[in-house]
Parts: C-alpha cells; sequence; structure tokens
C-alpha cells in the first residue's frame, strides 16, 4: 500500500475509530471529561484535514486522476461480490475535504455551544460517526459502499435531530424524517441492485457500470428519488424544517454543508449515466427548478432564522440540481463547495442572529433596508395573500403527504389490525383502550 | 477435515445436547431449587456439544450443527438475563425442554424424530401455567401446523415405505398432497398469512423470553429447508413460489400492521415476523445470493429478536408491565444502556450498516428481486416500514420526557449486560467482518440449491411463458448465472 493510499484509509476510518472507542469506553462504564473528547476531535479532524491535503498534492501535481485502495470482496457469494473499494478522484476530494475541514470546525464550535449540555458526549460520538458515514460514501469507490455510508448519515442525523430527548417534538420529527429517509432509500437499494443485475458490476473505481437504454432511465429514476429524499427536494422538503429542533451545530454541518449535498454528490458520480437519459436528465432538471421556486418562496414566510436558512439551503440545492441536469458538472461543484461554507457560517451564527441585527441597528442608527428583489410586491394583492398562506403551510407538501400517503397507509394498518381482533374478543378490548389514547404515531409534533 | 481423536462421536454429542436439556428440566421440575444454575450449566454443556459438533462437521454440511450451537447459546444467554421473577421452575424447565426439541429438530434425520420434535418443543404452550395467553389462536396454529406435518409424513412413509430423510431426497414422495401439507405446517408454524395472528397473541400471553425462544427456533424454514427443498425439488421449482409469494406478503401485511401497533410485545412480535417472513422468500428465489441470505438472516434475526424481547422483559421487570408505545415514557434517563442495546438489536434487525443484517438484507434483496423481479419490490418497502417501525418503538419506549415516581431503578445489571454485550458484539463483529459468517452459509446455499438443480432437467421457470416486461427486466446481460448447468454441481450433492 503507498503512502497516498495509507492516507485514504486513515481519512475514513479515523473518525469510525474514534467513534468505536467512545462507544466502547461509554458500554463499559466511563464517559471521557469535556476537554478529552474535544481535544480527541480537534487532533482527529486536523489529521484527516492534513492528510486530504496530501491527497490533494498527489492529484493535483502527481499526475494520477485518481487514488484507488482494494481490501478484495467485503463479502462475495458466487458471481456477487460487495468490494470493498475506496476512491478519491477530482469529484470525492472536494466533498471530501469540506466534510473532514467542517467536521472540525464544528466539533471546535460544539466544545464552547454545547458546554456542560447534559448531551455533550452523545454528540461528539455522533459527530464521529456522522463524518465516517459521511467519508465512507464520498469515498466509496462502488454503489455498495456508498450505500453503506449513505445509510450511516441518515442514521446519525436522525438521532441528531432528537438531540433533545426530554422534548417530544424533536423527537417525532425525527421520527417522521428517518420515514422520509428510509422511503427514499429504497431507490438507492434497488438502483443498486438493477446495476448488479444489468450490468453485473456497481463499481465504479475502474470505469462507470454503464448501462443504456431503458435500464439506464430506471436506475437514474431509482438513484434520483434517493437523492431528492437526502436532498430534501419536492415532493420530500417537508422534512427539513422539521429537521431543524437538532441542535445548532448540528443543523450547520448536516443540512447547511453535508448531509444536504450528499444527493447532489450521487447525482454528480452518476452523472455519465444521467447524461444518456434526456427523460432523467429533465426530471431532475425539472425538481430541482420546482425545489428552487419552492425553497425561495416559503423561506419568505418562514418566521424563526434556521428555518429560513433551512429553505435559502433548499434553494441552492434546488439550483445545483438544475445545474447537473444541464450537465453543467464543475460549476455545480463550486457551487457546493462555496454554498456549505456560507451556509455553514451562517447557520452558526444564527442564535446570534438578534445580537447581530441590533448591533448593526445601533452602528447605522437607523432601520436597515431589506436588500434583494422583493418581486412578490408585483403581484396583485390577492394573490399575494394567496401565495403567503401556500408558504405558510410550507407548500402543502406534508399536508399532500399526509393526507395521500402516511393517513391511508394508517387506516389500511388500523382495518388489519380489526382483522385481527376477529375471534379474538379479549386482544379487541385491550387494544381499543390503547388506541383511544394514540397520537398519530408519524404527523404529532411540530417544528 | 479429519475428525479429532479427542472429539466424541457425533452421535454421542447430539444425545448429550439434547439429553442432558429434558434431563435438567425434570430435575427443575421436581427439585424446584437452583433453578438458574441447573439451567445455566446444562444449557452450558449442550453449547459445548454443538460447539464440538461443528467443529467435527464437514464443509458445507455445518448449517444445523451452526443452528444448534446459536440456539443453545441463546438459551444460555437466556438463563442469564432471565429476571428473578420469572426463575420459576415452569418456565426454566420449559425453556430447557424447547432446548432439547428444537435441537432435536435439528439434528433430526428422520421424519419421525423431526415430526417428533414438533410436537415437543409446542407442548409448554399447551400448558396453562405456562402460556397464560387467552385467545385460542396459538395452540390452534400449532396443533394444526402438527396434524399437517404428521399426514404429510404418513403419507410419505406410506407412499415410499422409507423414513430416513436421506433416502428420500429428491424422490418427491407423497406427491402434491404431502407436498402441500408441508406446506401447511409451515404456513402455520411460521406465522404466514392468513395464519399470523397466533404469533402477537403468543407473545402477548405467554412468557416473554421463552416465547421468543419458540418463535426463534423457526421451525418453519427448517422445514423448507430440511424437507421441502431436498424431497420435493421438482414439485419446488413449481409450486414454491406460491408460499414464496405468502411469504413475500406477510412481510409487508405485518409490517403495515405493525405501524399502528402500541403494544411492545406485539410489534416486536410482527417485526420479528415481518422480517423473518423474508428468510422463507430467500430460500426459495433459487438463486445463490438469495438463499444465503436468508440462512444469514435466520442468523440475525434470532440474535435480534431473542435480544430485543429480552430487553423488553428486563424494561417490564424494571418498570411495569403495562409498557406502551402510545407515548414517550422516556426511559433511557433510567437505563441509558438497555436503551443503547435495544437500538443496536432493533437497528441490526431491520439492516443498518455495520451489523450482519446490512450483508444478509443486501443478499435477500438482490435474490428476491433476481427472482421476482416485481414482487421481490415488496421486500425493501416492507424492511423499510420495519425501519421506521422499530424506531418508532425504540423513541417511544426510551425517549421523551422522564417519568418520576421510579426509585432506585438499576440500569443493565452486570450479568445482564455482558450477555447484551456478546449478542450485540455478533451483531456488529458479524457486520464488520461478515465473510466469516456468508462463506459457510453460501456453502451450504450450494447444497441446497445443487439439490434443486441437479434433480430438475428443466428451466427453473419457463422464460418463454413470462410477459414482455418480465422477460426485459429478467434480462441481465452483465452477469453470468450462478449455475451454468446440472453437472457443475453434482459434487456437492447431498
Amino acid at each position: 500500500m503507498s503512502l497516498s493510499e495509507a492516507v485514504l484509509v486513515f481519512v475514513v476510518l479515523a473518525p469510525g475509530v474514534v467513534f468505536g472507542v467512545f462507544a466502547l469506553l461509554w458500554l463499559l462504564g466511563w464517559t471521557p471529561g469535556e476537554r478529552v473528547v474535544s481535544r480527541i476531535t480537534g487532533g482527529t479532524f486536523s489529521a484527516c484535514t492534513l492528510g486530504v491535503s496530501g491527497l490533494f498534492w498527489k492529484l493535483a501535481f502527481g499526475g494520477e486522476p485518481r487514488v484507488v485502495v482494494t481490501f478484495g470482496n467485503w463479502f462475495a457469494v458466487h458471481d456477487y461480490r460487495f468490494p470493498l473499494v475506496l476512491m478519491v478522484d477530482h469529484l470525492s476530494l472536494p466533498f471530501l475535504a469540506m466534510t473532514v475541514l467542517l467536521s472540525g470546525l464544528i466539533g471546535q464550535f460544539s466544545a464552547t455551544y454545547l458546554h456542560r449540555e447534559r448531551g455533550f458526549f452523545r454528540f461528539f460520538v455522533l459527530l464521529h460517526l456522522f463524518a465516517f458515514g459521511s467519508l465512507l460514501a464520498f469515498a466509496a469507490g462502488s454503489f455498495d459502499l456508498l450505500a453503506g455510508g449513505w445509510e450511516i448519515v441518515g442514521i446519525t442525523s436522525v438521532l441528531l435531530i432528537g438531540f433533545f430527548q426530554l422534548r417530544s417534538a424533536p423527537v417525532e420529527n425525527g421520527l417522521r424524517v428517518f420515514a422520509v429517509y428510509r422511503a427514499c432509500d429504497i431507490g438507492l437499494l434497488v438502483g443498486v441492485f438493477a446495476m448488479h443485475h444489468w450490468a453485473g458490476t456497481a463499481l465504479f473505481s475502474s470505469g462507470f457500470p454503464m448501462l443504456r437504454g431503458g435500464h439506464a432511465v430506471i436506475v437514474c429514476l431509482l438513484l434520483l428519488l434517493a437523492a431528492s429524499g437526502k436532498a430534501a427536494q419536492v415532493p420530500f422538503s417537508g422534512w427539513l424544517p422539521r429537521a431543524m429542533e437538532g441542535p445548532t451545530p448540528s443543523s450547520a454541518i448536516f443540512y447547511g454543508a453535508i448531509s444536504i449535498h450528499a444527493g447532489a454528490y450521487l447525482l454528480l458520480r452518476v452523472h455519465p449515466m444521467l447524461a444518456q437519459s434526456a427523460l432523467a436528465s429533465a426530471l431532475v432538471i425539472l425538481i430541482g427548478a420546482a425545489t428552487a421556486i419552492h425553497g425561495t418562496i416559503v423561506g419568505r414566510a418562514s418566521a424563526d432564522a434556521k428555518t429560513s436558512l433551512a429553505y435559502a439551503s433548499l434553494t441552492q440545492v434546488g439550483v445545483m440540481f438544475v445545474e447537473i441536469g444541464i450537465g453543467w458538472t464543475n460549476v455545480a461543484i463550486a457551487h457546493v463547495l462555496g454554498h456549505a461554507m456560507v451556509r455553514t457560517m451562517q447557520f452558526l451564527r444564527a442564535p446570534s442572529m438578534l445580537h447581530d441585527d441590533h448591533q448593526m441597528h445601533s452602528a447605522i442608527g437607523d432601520e436597515v433596508t431589506p436588500a434583494g428583489w422583493q418581486l412578490e410586491d408585483l403581484l396583485p394583492e390577492r394573490v399575494q395573500l394567496w401565495l403567503y398562506r401556500w408558504a405558510f403551510d410550507r407548500g402543502h407538501l406534508d399536508t399532500i403527504l399526509d393526507r395521500w400517503v402516511v393517513h391511508p397507509l394508517l387506516e389500511v394498518s388500523r382495518h388489519l389490525a380489526n382483522l385481527d381482533r376477529i375471534g379474538s374478543p379479549r386482544v379487541a378490548s385491550r387494544s381499543r383502550q390503547v388506541a383511544i389514547s394514540l397520537p398519530d404515531p408519524v404527523s404529532q409534533g411540530g417544528d | 477435515m479429519p475428525h479429532p481423536r479427542w472429539i466424541p462421536d457425533a452421535r454421542f454429542l447430539v444425545g448429550v445436547a439434547i439429553a442432558v436439556p429434558w434431563l435438567a428440566a425434570l430435575l427443575v421440575a421436581t427439585y424446584r431449587r437452583r433453578t438458574r444454575i441447573i439451567s445455566f450449566l446444562a444449557a452450558l454443556i449442550s453449547v459445548v456439544a454443538c460447539a464440538l459438533l461443528l467443529e467435527i462437521a464437514p464443509p458445507g454440511e455445518s448449517l444445523y450443527h451452526a443452528l444448534m450451537l446459536l440456539f443453545s447459546c441463546l438459551t444460555l444467554g437466556a438463563t442469564l438475563v432471565l429476571p428473578r421473577r420469572d426463575c420459576g421452575p415452569a418456565i426454566i424447565s420449559g425453556i430447557l425442554f424447547i432446548l432439547g426439541s428444537t435441537l432435536l429438530a435439528y439434528s433430526a434425520d428422520n421424519l419421525l424424530i423431526l415430526l417428533a420434535a414438533w410436537i415437543l418443543s409446542a407442548i409448554p404452550f399447551f400448558l396453562p401455567r405456562w402460556c397464560q395467553a387467552d385467545t385460542w389462536r396459538p395452540r390452534a396454529a400449532l396443533l394444526v401446523s402438527a396434524i399437517a406435518l404428521g399426514l404429510a409424513i404418513a403419507l410419505i412413509a406410506a407412499s415410499s415405505n422409507a423414513i430416513s430423510i436421506e433416502n428420500l431426497k429428491g424422490r418427491s414422495p407423497g406427491g402434491n398432497a404431502a407436498f402441500g401439507l408441508l406446506v401447511t405446517a409451515v404456513v402455520f408454524r411460521k406465522g404466514i398469512l392468513p395464519a399470523h395472528a397466533w404469533v402477537a397473541d403468543a407473545a402477548e400471553g405467554g412468557p416473554t423470553i421463552p416465547t421468543a425462544l419458540l418463535f426463534n427456533g423457526h421451525f418453519g424454514a427448517l422445514l423448507v429447508a430440511k424437507l421441502i427443498v431436498p424431497l420435493f425439488a421438482t414439485t419446488t421449482v413449481k409450486l414454491f413460489p406460491i408460499l414464496s409469494y405468502l411469504a413475500l406478503a406477510t412481510a409487508l401485511y405485518i409490517a403495515i400492521r405493525a405501524l399502528t401497533e402500541n403494544s411492545p410485545r406485539r410489534l416486536l412480535a410482527f417485526l420479528a415476523l415481518s422480517q423473518s417472513a423474508s428468510i422463507l422468500a430467500g430460500l426459495e428465489s433459487q438463486t445463490a445470493e438469495g438463499i444465503t441470505g436468508a440462512l444469514v438472516h435466520w442468523f440475525v434475526v434470532t440474535v435480534s429478536t431473542v435480544g430485543l424481547f429480552g430487553i423488553l422483559r428486563l424494561l417490564e421487570v424494571r418498570f411495569g408491565e403495562n409498557l406502551t408505545a402510545s407515548k414517550h415514557l422516556g426511559l433511557a434517563e433510567h437505563a441509558p444502556r438497555l436503551a443503547v442495546s435495544f437500538a443496536v438489536f432493533g437497528l441490526a434487525l431491520v439492516g443498518l450498516p455495520g451489523t450482519l443484517s446490512f450483508c444478509s438484507q443486501d443478499l435477500l434483496i438482490h435474490g428476491t428481486l433476481a427472482s421476482h423481479p416485481l414482487t421481490g419490490l415488496l421486500l425493501p418497502i416492507a424492511t423499510a416500514m420495519n425501519a421506521v417501525s422499530v424506531f418508532r418503538l425504540f423513541t417511544r419506549l426510551f425517549l421523551g420526557k422522564r417519568r418520576t415516581g421510579f426509585t432506585a431503578v438499576m440500569d443493565a445489571l452486570p450479568r445482564e449486560r455482558w450477555v447484551l454485550a456478546v449478542g450485540m458484539l455478533f451483531v456488529v463483529l458479524g457486520g464488520l467482518f461478515p465473510n466469516v459468517i456468508v462463506a459457510q452459509r453460501s456453502a451450504e446455499a450450494d447444497t441446497l440449491l445443487g439439490a434443486i438443480h441437479t434433480r430438475t432437467s428443466s428451466v427453473p421457470v419457463s422464460s418463454k411463458s413470462r410477459p414482455p416486461i418480465l422477460q426485459w427486466l429478467y434480462a441481465h446481460p452483465g452477469k453470468k448465472p450462478a449455475f451454468k448447468s446440472a453437472e457443475l454441481d453434482a459434487s456437492k450433492m447431498p
């Protein structure tokens, strides 16, 4: 194994190892102090940042298009193999750099921000797991491994949304986000299966698994489903404001920087296949454009800082989808990097926004003039009012999902429960007692 | 592998593994004291005997020995985890009785012994002191399955004059009638649609941990792997997909049903049932990936569900038996380690990356989608719903506002903690290094697959009979078939 390969392995595994050690220590009954945790976090991500810098040097000046580390097969059954391949190339390097840099910064910020918070240690454990999942997804050399990292990012995200576990609302919102993630991840699982089935491989470290015609369209559409779910694109945008229940540092890194851009990364990765399918490309553009418009309108009616920022993120990610659909992949990568940095900074400043506003007022000595175009002022008043209502209910997206998906599913479930009760009177009465006090399991709570 | 001299004969080891728990059950029932110690020692002896059996098992034929070891280990763990109030002679002797009967079923090479084990393992459920389920369904389902199996075996014996499984392989004894009766036995014992309701009733009314052990004997899957596939190879190819469709429908049906269930016991039973139904779908898939996935999943589901039921029982003992998933109970504040263990086992049940079930689900989904592209889609959908239900149960039990009124409630005790840690290590280390388990199960899957392919001269499913859209979906230009010809695996014939 060459030095660059070893560095790649270190960068990906280091946060995972720290997570494993922290978790094991806690299970054994020892919880490290805040100072130890923050120093280990700082050290880990500093070392990772140095490692990524080395990889950047290697790719930029070493004349190699990619660094690939092959560990063989994680498991294999006849022709079906789950290869363990890590790869860094010109697409994944910016995402790796963004992940280690921002994770380190968030770690340093949180050491102060969450000082003496009850879940301080839990936050850092989950931060390391999240960084490991993200790095695994971005450095994966196959869609199989990418799916593994993708799922880890999802579960960590949900656990951090429910960080303030003593309140019901964050926990219920975490459950809602988890349900959306799992539903959309079906697209990734079936898409990877379809690649194996039709192309015989899901590896992309040694050339992209090329599919043509209808097969390519199906795989692209399945992966688009997964990407749309993770990037909160229309019609799945409803989970994003719910995710703001988590602590500010996790909102910053998940929904301002890394998790929200994972969908864009997936589409960028699959772009060689996407470019072959006019239908899938058109759908990516359509979804992106719809999300951008939805995000900008709803964001204007949001009353709190974090939700406004979340919708601003959504708008930008929608634009990124449009760029990817058109084929401007380099523009999309640059957009991702710039947006992630700016948005993370904005999220981290969100708790001090009122203080900032007061300072600005004091400095100017007058009202702050709103910046930007207020195009909605050009619309007739009735349309403005309708648009405001529409935006206030976040485009009715959650209402539509609830009415057409969640409630019918729960209704079917209740009917099945009634069927089960036939011939079992004791069970019937007991279950009915419970059902009376039953809050809606997924629609309860707010943000 | 040569048989080391210091290891006793296989028959002797099987005898020890089965007889010791049974004798211990009798001892506990009569002596009525030191029940935990006696059961622990008996289970430990079983574990050692099963480990030695696995050591001397030939490669590719170690499935049942591995299952025996797994089940005896689970029983050993259960004897340690059982709360003191559950250590009465009735429950302990029932557990040991189930252990002996299950090991007998796994090791049976004879139809009558299999039938005896099938009936014996269900006997505790007919004892009113042991199982307090007020509904008639658990007993009815177990009875119907035993009658169906008994009739099938009678038919097989009458038509072929043989009861040795080895001698009957590939002969389709008893024809479609025997096949139908065996499938009926599987449907009722496993809780496949429409005979699914008894599983939740039993979980709610029976003692938690022993009932979980009974479910996780997976006798339905055992019957498929041990009897139906090897004996009815030709019929399996033609008719078995019906059972597969039923299993997939069960997985989805139960997953939907679980979404609004608020009794933790019933909810866990539904989750276990839905996830284990996919084992049957995998066994039927006739692909190496599907069968291997099913066999690995068998192990994961067994460990995870016993772990989950065990933790639930520990919570019931600490916080009362009226736990519900209809509101947030905030128990993580009192029992953080039980909360983490529950999360790990729960997420391991539904395919979290880093656990063994991620690999088994991956293989299962590939296998079922490869053999049934449209119906196979039900499996990932059902798994996604189950994940939501597991997470809902976790959040409702453990998160939310802290309950007041409990005084000095203990988190996991050391003996509980170590047992749970071993279970978690199994699912996590198995997930990090899955090839150790997958490679062994793959060899056993080849044996099963070879039994089907070498005994059927025709193509498994006629591709020309499919509609054009399915032919297009089935097309896989980039992939070679797992078995090019029947002769290829003739050497692996059982």
